[in-house]
Formats: structure tokens, C-alpha cells, sequence
């Protein structure tokens, strides 16, 4: 996808914003989640999603559990305490941004 | 829906070792991601050979592969690492074992203001070297021992048991001046406190990275890893 660096300041708020709707949920899921939302507009790619999801863990915003799936373990993030009321910040943010890029590229919206 | 064997499962955690992945926590998590895909894969193209769908399944990492994922994942327990240590070293300034630390301190200092200054400050300058040495030495042997009864490595293991006193040692080697030291040090009020702090710094920190977080490795690696004792 050729826009995709224009998404990528933006990963961490929706792996957040994912996490606030769903309980829990995987590294795999999460990819295949952002895939369906945006009918395939949107694909996080694996090379940047865990790097993101470890980052985030390390700032304390996301917890682990493992269950074992299949004949597999399976690793699940969910949010923190401090992950969900960052999540907000995060989402107050890019709404903020958003309205932004519409003053700038449609003024008569704004 | 076509699910991977077991032996298949075996088969993408060599993979990912071939790739450079080498601790079993990052392991785990992308072995369950390829599997996903090519269980996924498997919906559309069921004709696709395993080692077919593996393969597609990587390249959708990107040209730098695993790389990027275990460098992240590297910084992530850096700072784990230095908060479990933060937390031991909050300890010693709480009481009752703040009067530990004013203890030590103390000793230092009537050992650096005496006349023997410079056999006091050579003196525990290699009991400390040795000490770290030894310990170093045993625990990076416990380490290749718990290696060879679970086959597996975690990250933050390696890190309490074989990097623990890495920065003790590189700052050690900055010490050597100790060995210069002559009787006309005493004089210097502010050398006293300042070598007096650096030792007492340098034995709480090698204590607590030598000692007291190897001896917590199980409880500090259960809650890092959910998947520790599965």
C-alpha cells in the first residue's frame, strides 16, 4: 500500500483502541482485525506490530497472558490500567490531528 | 480447517531460530503468528505446500525479517531488567535497610580518611573485583545448567544470569586509579566522600545484580513470562 507511512505515526493508537474493544486479543488477530475494519485498505504489517506491541508492553500500557492454543502457545495482550487511560489521550490526539488535516485540506469542511 | 502437526509447530520454531531468533519468549510468539498465516493460507490454496506457506508467511516481515521484532523486544527488557533493579535498590534507602547503607558508607569512610587509605582502597577494590568475578563465574554455570534441563532461553534470564554485572566490570576497569592512591588523599575532604560514595554505590549495586536478583530469578521470570511454567 502506497500511503502506509501516512498511517504509521498512528499504529500505536490503534493497537490501543483495538485492545479497549476487545478484552484480549493477539499479535495475528490484531492484523487480521485491522484487514477486516478497513476491508483491506489498512495492513499492519508483521515487521512493525510486534516491535510496536513490545514497545508498548515496556511502557507498561499492555499486559500478557499465554493459553495454550492447539498444539501451540498462544500469546495475548491486553490493556493496563494506565493503557486504558491512554488510550484516551491517544484517541483525543489523532481526533485533534484529524481535524487539523481537514482545515488545512478542506477548509469549507472545517 | 487445516491445522498444523505437531511436528510442523517443531519445525517453525527451528525456523525461527535459523532467522536469529534465539530466546524461546519471542519464539513462541511467532511461531503461533506463522502458524495463523499459513493455517490461513490453507483456507484459499489447501494444495500449498507447508514449506510453500511458511516461506510466504516470513516475507510478509519485511526485507530486515525477525530483526526488527528482536531488537524491540531486546529494549523491552532492558528496561524491565533495570526496573526490577530500581525497585531492589529503593529498598536499601527504606529502613531498616537504610542503616545497612549508612553502615557501609560509614566503614568506607573511616577506612578512607585513615592513614591506610591506600591499602584499605586497594584492599576492597579486589575483594569486590573477586567477588563479582566468582559470582559471575557460578552463575553464568547455573545458567548452562538450567539451559540443559529445559532446552529453552529466556531473555531476561540471560540478562540475570550472564549480564548481570557487565556494567559492574566496565566500571571497575575505570577504577584503577585506586591504585595510586597516596597518604595525601586524606587531605582532600571531597575525594574522601566521592571515593567513599563510588565504593558504597559499587557494593550495593554488584549485591543486588549478583545476588539478590538471581536469587528472585523464578518469581521475577513467572511474572515476565505467563508461559514460564506452562
Amino acid at each position: 500500500m502506497s500511503n502506509s507511512k501516512l498511517y504509521k505515526g498512528s499504529l500505536n493508537t490503534i493497537i490501543l483502541k483495538l485492545l479497549n474493544e476487545n478484552d484480549k486479543m493477539y499479535g495475528y488477530e490484531i492484523t487480521q482485525k485491522v484487514k477486516e475494519l478497513t476491508k483491506g485498505e489498512l495492513k499492519i504489517t508483521e515487521g512493525a506490530l510486534y516491535p510496536a506491541l513490545h514497545k508498548l508492553e515496556a511502557q507498561g500500557l499492555l499486559d500478557v497472558e499465554v493459553a495454550k492454543v492447539d498444539n501451540r502457545l498462544r500469546k495475548y495482550y491486553k490493556l493496563t490500567e494506565n493503557g486504558t487511560k491512554e488510550t484516551a489521550n491517544k484517541l483525543e490526539e489523532l481526533a485533534e490531528y484529524i481535524k487539523t488535516m481537514q482545515t488545512l485540506v478542506n477548509p469549507k469542511l472545517a | 480447517m487445516m491445522k498444523l502437526a505437531e511436528s510442523q509447530i517443531q519445525d517453525l520454531y527451528a525456523f525461527t531460530r535459523k532467522h536469529y531468533v534465539e530466546h524461546y519468549d519471542l519464539q513462541t510468539e511467532l511461531v503461533d503468528h506463522l502458524a495463523n498465516d499459513i493455517e490461513t493460507m490453507w483456507l484459499d490454496q489447501p494444495k500449498l505446500s507447508f514449506e510453500d506457506a511458511r516461506d510466504k508467511a516470513f516475507k510478509k516481515f519485511g526485507i530486515f525479517g525477525f530483526m526488527e521484532a528482536i531488537e524491540e523486544r531486546q529494549k523491552a527488557m532492558n528496561k524491565r531488567y533495570r526496573y526490577y533493579f530500581w525497585n531492589e535498590l529503593k529498598q536499601w534507602f527504606r529502613v531498616p535497610q537504610i542503616l545497612a547503607t549508612l553502615s557501609l558508607f560509614c566503614v568506607f569512610y573511616l577506612a578512607f580518611s585513615s592513614s591506610y587509605v591506600s591499602v584499605f582502597s586497594v584492599a576492597f577494590y579486589v575483594l569486590i573485583f573477586l567477588w563479582c568475578a566468582f559470582k559471575s563465574i557460578q552463575l553464568n554455570r547455573q545458567f548452562r545448567k538450567r539451559k540443559e534441563v529445559s532446552n529453552k532461553k529466556w531473555l531476561l534470564e540471560e540478562m540475570i544470569f550472564k549480564q548481570a554485572g557487565g556494567i559492574s566490570f566496565l566500571f571497575l576497569s575505570q577504577l584503577y586509579n585506586v591504585f595510586n592512591i597516596s597518604e595525601e588523599f586524606t587531605t582532600n575532604s571531597y575525594a574522601v566522600f566521592g571515593l567513599t560514595l563510588v565504593f558504597t554505590a559499587l557494593t550495593i549495586f554488584n549485591y543486588i545484580s549478583f545476588q539478590l536478583i538471581p536469587d528472585k530469578a523464578e518469581e521475577l521470570l513467572n511474572e515476565t513470562y505467563p508461559e514460564f511454567s506452562l
